[in-house]
Order: structure tokens, then C-alpha cells, then sequence
């Protein structure tokens, strides 16, 4: 683009140089440019519409995908702590973040040194499951849900770890 | 009049006694400070637009106070009569057990520039937006603070020095 930019300088513009041409040329040109013109459109709409089968296909894998970051993301990436993300799918869910207080809170963990706090509260129901809200240094905050029939006790993941510990606290 | 001053002080006075104490590391002194953010609100009567604003304002003003007694040169010659450990007093009114109390020591020794926003942040649970209006900064400004005192922190607790 730079480049012809530089080329174009000091040249009669396009406009100027075009011929003038007679009515029959004139048609001619026009349908040739709808025509290029409805090709053009065409293709665009067939990208967009793949564009969208995309969206909704992330859509449906956004849960699997937020699960897999847990296990890649920045707290389970803490040095000595290697999770498998498949193993992450079964036990967390990725949900809506709530904004929970401290107070609301079953157990907060506050890590200052690695630049985290993560937030727990045992939900109510039949099925054992703990919501915890995780906020970031750089101002994200994500919210799961962990199922805990699943958790193994012995589990070496921080929001697995966390959870349990929720659960001992509520 | 009166109900509205109670519940005033009754919603806030927690939490801007941990906010003074952060900066005074003394009971009396944070005592002192929030008192006086409630008289200048009361006297003040500022046009506060909403319960977030009011907040904010007292959050800012309580740490101003805080920041012009410890400049004052009377608190500079004076020293505390009966200091306690910071922690167990600051402990009386948290809404939730602090276990790591090693590292809040380390928080309060940062330099205020650091101490506020990594307080604010970790303790309080404010988001960075709220952050940067109660201390009237960007928010690009306190995300840097927040990462630099968080490496001040680590050098603290491994080096013991900020």
C-alpha cells in the first residue's frame, strides 16, 4: 500500500486519464461492474455465514475451552503444578461471574505474591458442588463451577485444592 | 438527620478503620482518622451522586487524612505509647481470617504509591475501575502499581526489605 502510494505521486489520477466512451460502452461497463459486484457480495455472505457456523461452534465449545484454560491458564501454570486438561472438563465448569463479596464467601484465599484471590462458596443442592470466583491482577475475574464428587482428594490443582478446602470451611 | 448519620457510620466504619489502619498501623491513629472523614462528610454536606460515589469519597478522604498525619510533624516526633502487633489489631474487624499474616506485614511496609492499590485490590476486593475513581488515577496506572508492589512484596518477604 506504501509502496503505491509512493508510485502514484505526481501521476494524472485515474479519473482524469478514464476515455470518455459512448452509450453502448457505457451499459456494457456498468453490467460488468454489477456483475463483479455481485460476485464480490456473494463471497462475502458465504464468509460471513461461515463466520457464524464458527461463532456457534465456539459457542457450544466455549465450556470444554474455559476448562482447558484453567488447566493452562495462570493459576494452574504455578510452578510444580502440571494439570491435565481433560481431566479438568469433568470437574470444572466455567459459569457466570456473580461479583461475591468477601463476606458472602466461604473461604477466600488471598495470594498477593502471585497476584491472584480466589473467592469459594458451597452450593446449595443436592449434588456437591463449590462456586468459585477468581480474580486476576490484571482486572479479569472467572467464575466455576467445581463438581466434587469428581475432585480426587489428593488433587495437585490450586482452584480443585481451593474447592475442597471451601468445603471443609462451609 | 440522625438515621442517616448512624447508618452512615454503621456501613462504612469497618471498612475505612482497615483502609486507615493500613496507612496509620495503629489503632488510635485509624480511630482518629475515620472519625474525622465522618465530620468532614457531615459538615461538608457534599452533592454525592450515588452510594458508589459516596463511598469512593470517603475511601479517598480517609486516606488523605491519613497521609496529611503522617506528614504532620507533630506525629513525625511522637512516637505510639502501647503498639501492639499491627496484624492482631487490624484482625478485630475483618470480615474473613487473614492466614498469611507474613505477607500482610509485608503489604504495609510498601510505600503508599504501592500500599493503597494492592490493599484496595487484595483485601478490600475492589476492582481495578474502582481503584482508579477512589484514587483518582488511571487504570493503566494502577494495574502497573499493583504488579510493581507485588514484585515490592516479594522482595520484602525474601529479603526483608522493601
Amino acid at each position: 500500500m506504501g509502496i503505491q502510494e509512493v508510485q502514484g505521486q505526481g501521476k494524472t489520477p485515474a479519473y482524469q486519464k478514464k476515455k470518455r466512451t459512448g452509450h453502448g460502452e457505457g451499459f456494457q461497463e456498468s453490467l460488468l461492474q454489477n456483475l463483479k459486484n455481485r460476485d464480490q457480495k456473494k463471497q462475502s455472505n458465504t464468509a460471513s455465514e461461515t463466520e457464524a457456523k464458527q461463532s456457534v461452534a465456539d459457542a457450544q465449545m466455549g465450556a470444554k475451552e474455559n476448562a482447558e484454560k484453567v488447566g493452562m491458564g495462570r493459576i494452574g501454570a504455578v510452578p510444580g503444578i502440571r494439570v491435565s486438561a481433560a481431566a479438568m472438563q469433568e470437574t470444572l465448569q466455567a459459569v457466570e461471574v456473580r461479583h461475591m463479596s468477601y463476606e458472602e464467601s466461604d473461604h477466600v484465599r488471598i495470594a498477593v505474591t502471585e497476584g491472584y484471590t480466589l473467592k469459594g462458596k458451597r452450593e446449595e443442592g443436592e449434588d456437591a458442588r463449590v462456586y468459585v470466583e477468581a480474580k486476576y491482577e490484571d482486572g479479569r475475574v472467572e467464575a466455576y463451577q467445581v463438581d466434587m464428587a469428581k475432585v480426587p482428594e489428593q488433587t495437585t490443582h490450586v482452584i480443585e485444592q481451593f474447592a475442597l478446602e471451601t468445603m471443609e470451611e462451609a | 438527620m440522625e438515621q442517616k448519620w448512624s447508618y452512615l457510620v454503621e456501613e462504612y466504619r469497618a471498612m475505612l478503620y482497615r483502609i486507615a489502619f493500613s496507612n496509620m498501623k495503629n489503632r488510635a491513629d485509624a480511630e482518629d482518622a475515620v472519625q474525622e472523614a465522618f465530620l468532614r462528610y457531615m459538615k461538608d454536606e457534599k452533592p454525592i451522586q450515588n452510594k458508589e460515589h459516596e463511598k469512593a469519597w470517603l475511601i479517598r478522604t480517609t486516606i488523605h487524612i491519613c497521609l496529611d498525619i503522617l506528614k504532620s510533624g507533630w506525629y513525625q516526633r511522637t512516637v505510639p505509647w502501647n503498639e501492639s502487633s499491627a496484624i492482631a489489631e487490624k484482625n478485630i474487624y475483618l470480615p474473613y481470617q487473614v492466614r498469611d499474616d507474613e505477607t500482610l506485614e509485608a503489604v504495609l511496609q510498601l510505600p503508599v504509591h504501592y500500599r493503597n492499590p494492592i490493599y484496595l485490590f487484595y483485601y478490600e476486593d475492589y476492582s481495578i475501575h474502582e481503584i482508579a475513581v477512589i484514587l483518582n488515577e488511571k487504570e493503566g496506572t494502577i494495574k502497573t502499581r499493583l504488579r510493581r508492589g507485588r514484585e515490592e512484596v516479594k522482595k520484602i518477604l525474601t529479603e526483608g526489605r522493601p
